[in-house]
């Protein structure tokens, strides 16, 4: 029998396993496929990470975003495994081509589901031998959900002309349904796959939204908001120009550092604001979604949504960024009623128009052309008629309508929120705290200075003097030996 | 980089200047026209300087500029800066000062070796501390191979130390605080990140633009420094970073051209197995980019065609387009009307 806590001494410098990462990795060890839905933060790298380390065999991991994998190849490259590489569609063809022609180098491969599924990339994976076949962010796989995509949908035929190795599938949250729906993708039937469900509730997390009579009034509250809570926060987006806008609005009425972060930046830029935060150089990020899925910062201690979140899932992954460090964090959500109507833009937005699908089919050879015909392009190539896929997107735009109201329906609940969320997820509320829970048991909105000097101030931070002197700058980077 | 910026920096007051051109030539798009406008433009030198930028929507940025009243357009997004244009450039202009280092740039790639050199000063840096557990810059697949390399190779050679005194040095030879500083920020490595440009901006007062502008500069700077250096362990860093002024093909045809069996136009094509069309415009992108002495332009003008274009010219106020000269003359090609021109001009800069 194997002895994980020894190994993971030995391999990585956590004292002890966070909940369910033990079993997950019995599981593997007993041979077992298994689908984990571990909370952000959770520590999913670990899983892999170390299941290659014990066992030197080759793990090949599907992700879905270059800038997450480029992040977590380096928190790869951070806990000391150093054969890491990732094959993006961002590489050139040259650069593709020398790290397939060397990819039995490396002992961890990232690859995002289309670069998998790619004729010119497949084949010099299938040549490897993969010891554990990992899916990341595997609600990806869900048709009904905004993240999803349909390439996706053919990891369950790969996993088969892989050889079925072991495979991890693994997500932050995921609704029963959603559950069932990646493993029945996967090809899994069940009792062939074991699951490994961890809590969604994090009871370190003050819950609370707010609901402004206008724009002017939810910047008010914001700027207010932002000068007076202590600590690390994120803002959520749904747009890269308010995010910059308003961390620029930020920037000037308050005394806080803050930064936009989103996925229209470059790389160069992506890596400083990303260390700036977590070196506590700047206090807040003004972000996108996209945002903070492969960084760990333990300290954050607030989350404000300044717009809606896709769903509820997206919603408890977003808040789930603060208070890993298992202090008190506050999650805050600021709605104005317009906000529904940017929310409903967006999701027409993103479910192709009846009359562009009628095109689409009758001229398929445009479907190439564009990444954005890629859902319909699928659908296409599976042979749905055009009636179906009409049907099809009717009903995953009513989908994502009922999840805008469920997500509205949270806002205006009158009970308390942490029993509406858990809900979603089949969970109860166990060893009630009515004193730290949500804003429904007590004034929080009339108290949440209070709030603040209660909780989130007495969390130590430290604060660095940054140097400004280009002499100073360079003798801290340098240490010499005298 | 903010076009915007740029447009004014590349701006005349007198001459309307075409947008989706300067453009191009900045960001280096191998045309014949292109080639030619950075000629007209006196922006040759700068052709390609920023090929590694993104730089934004020539149309909404000219009609920013507008609405700032820093220009005036004419048709086809031609533009000429007003007085208040003016006088932004001049601004703009003292605070990057001297643009010489950036013909550097054009020769060689300074924005790898800007990444690669701080990817290296992070690795040491952190190695300096003993430090192992980091988060590594992603500088792509053969940059990192390098970057590994170079170190295990080096890593005997005190590099802390080097490191150390080559940017003290360097940032003192500058002889400017400022400088020096946003040259810092540049950098990262053990508990220290860095800033980007519009943090730098809005502690300086520069535009950021003008930031990323002096990082390519200084970088430009450095490279020569430690490309004179023969002794430098950062040899590594500096390989395979030459960009070609003329293109490959391009260099092939005009090598055919001056070889001593001065071989025609038509010859060329036949002997490469290229189209005409393709060899006149290769000769055109040489007569532009090699200096007037060394294009044989009498090969290709006579002089009798030579004088009815100067002829033509005389009479036209306003840009002289090759209708104007074909009405003129029937037997005019446009490749002659156009080889013609940059003849003029490069004549012209001579005086
Ligand atoms: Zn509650």
């Amino acid at each position: 029998m194997i002895d994980l806590n020894k190994e993971l001494h030995k391999h990585s410098a956590f004292k002890s396993f966070r909940p369910g990462q033990e079993e997950v990795l019995l599981n593997l060890f007993a041979g077992q496929n298994t689908l984990a839905v571990l909370p952000t933060g959770g520590g999913k790298t670990l899983l892999y990470q170390l299941y290659g380390a014990i066992t030197h065999q080759r793990v090949l991991i599907v992700s879905p975003l270059i800038s997450l994998m480029q992040d977590q190849v380096g928190r790869l490259q951070y806990l000391g495994s150093k054969r890491v590489v990732a094959i993006t569609s961002a590489m050139d063809f040259k650069e593709r081509t020398a790290i397939l022609r060397n990819l039995s180098h490396y002992q961890y491969i990232y690859v995002s589901p289309e670069m998998l599924v790619n004729q010119s990339v497949f084949p010099f994976v299938a040549q490897q031998n993969i010891g554990l076949f990992v899916i990341d962010e595997a609600h990806c796989i869900t048709e009904w959900g905004p993240d999803f995509r349909p390439d996706y949908l053919r990891l369950g035929a790969v996993r088969k002309q892989l050889g079925n190795p072991l495979t991890l599938m693994m997500t932050a949250t995921a609704t029963q349904p959603t559950r069932t729906d990646i493993l029945q993708r996967m090809g899994f039937s069940v009792g062939e796959a074991r699951q490994v469900v961890m809590p969604t509730n994090r009871r370190n997390i003050f819950l609370s939204a707010k609901v402004c009579a206008n724009q002017k009034e939810k910047n008010d509250q914001l700027e207010s908001l932002v000068s007076h809570l202590d600590g690390s926060g994120i803002i959520y987006f749904s747009s890269k120009s308010q995010a910059e806008q308003i961390a620029a609005m930020l920037t000037q009425k308050t005394h806080k550092r803050v930064m936009a972060y989103h996925g229209g930046m470059d790389n160069q830029q992506r890596f400083r604001i990303q260390q700036q935060f977590m070196n506590d150089d700047i206090d807040i990020v003004c972000a996108t979604s996209a945002f903070g899925m492969g960084i760990d910062k333990e300290n954050v201690r607030f989350v404000i949504h300044y717009h809606l979140p896709n769903n509820i899932q997206s919603y408890v992954q977003e808040i789930g960024r603060c208070g890993r460090d298992q202090q008190p964090s506050l999650a805050i959500l600021l709605y104005e009623p317009n906000d529904q109507y940017l929310q409903l833009g967006l999701i027409e937005n993103t479910i192709p128009e009846e009359q562009l699908l009628s095109y689409l089919y009758q001229h398929p050879n445009e479907l190439e052309k564009n990444d954005a015909f890629r859902v319909i392009k699928y659908y296409y190539d599976t042979g749905k008629s055009f009636e179906e896929a009409v049907s099809i997107f009717d009903q995953a735009k009513k989908h994502r309508i009922q999840e805008l109201e469920a997500i509205i329906a949270y806002i205006y609940t009158t009970g308390c929120r942490r029993k509406l969320l858990l809900q979603h997820f089949d969970e109860v509320v166990n060893n009630e705290n009515s004193e730290f829970c949500c804003d429904f048991h007590s004034d929080f909105w009339g108290h949440w200075r209070e709030f603040n000097d209660h909780y989130l101030k007495g969390v130590k931070q430290v604060k660095r003097q940054r140097s400004t002197d280009w002499h100073q700058i360079l003798n801290n980077l340098f240490l010499l030996k005298n | 980089m903010k076009l915007s910026t740029l447009y004014l920096l590349c701006g005349d007051p007198d001459q309307f200047r075409r947008a989706k051109a300067i453009k191009n030539v900045l960001i280096g798009r191998r045309t014949v026209s292109n080639l030619y406008w950075g000629l007209e433009y006196d922006l040759l030198s700068y052709f390609g300087v920023l090929r590694n930028f993104s730089l934004g929507d020539e149309q909404a940025t000219i009609d920013a500029l507008v609405r700032a009243k820093m220009v005036i357009v004419d048709e086809g997004l031609l533009y000429k800066l007003t007085p208040e244009g003016q006088d932004k450039k001049q601004e703009l202009s003292n605070s990057l000062g001297a643009t010489k280092e950036l013909t550097t740039v054009v020769k060689y790639d300074i924005v790898r070796f800007s990444r690669r050199f701080i990817f290296a000063a992070q690795v040491i840096s952190e190695y300096s501390y003993a430090n192992s557990q980091y988060y590594p810059q992603t500088i792509g697949f053969f940059d990192d191979q390098l970057i590994k390399r170079w170190f295990i190779q080096n890593k005997e050679r005190q590099l802390p130390q080097y490191f150390h005194d080559l940017l003290e040095n360097f940032l003192t030879s500058l002889n400017s605080d400022l400088l020096a500083n946003i040259f810092v920020q540049s950098l990262s490595g053990h508990k220290f990140s860095g800033e980007t440009e519009e943090q730098i901006a809005t502690e300086t007062g520069l535009d950021p633009t003008i930031v990323q502008l002096q990082w390519l500069k200084l970088y430009a700077k450095l490279f020569l420094q430690l490309h004179d250096d023969r002794l430098t362990p950062l040899k590594l860093l500096l390989s395979d970073l030459e960009r070609p002024v003329m293109s490959k093909s391009a260099q092939q045809t005009f090598d055919l051209f001056i070889s001593q069996n001065k071989f025609n136009p038509a010859k060329i094509a036949q002997v490469r197995g290229i189209k005409l069309t393709t060899v006149l415009e290769h000769l055109l992108e040489a007569a532009i980019i090699q200096p007037r002495g060394q294009f044989p332009f009498d090969r290709l003008l006579t002089s009798s065609l030579k004088t009815k274009l100067r002829d033509n010219q005389s009479k036209v106020d306003g840009e002289w387009q090759f209708q104007d000269a074909k009405a003129h003359i029937p037997e005019l090609q446009f490749f002659q009307f156009r080889l013609f021109q940059i003849l003029e001009r490069k004549l012209g800069q001579n005086d």
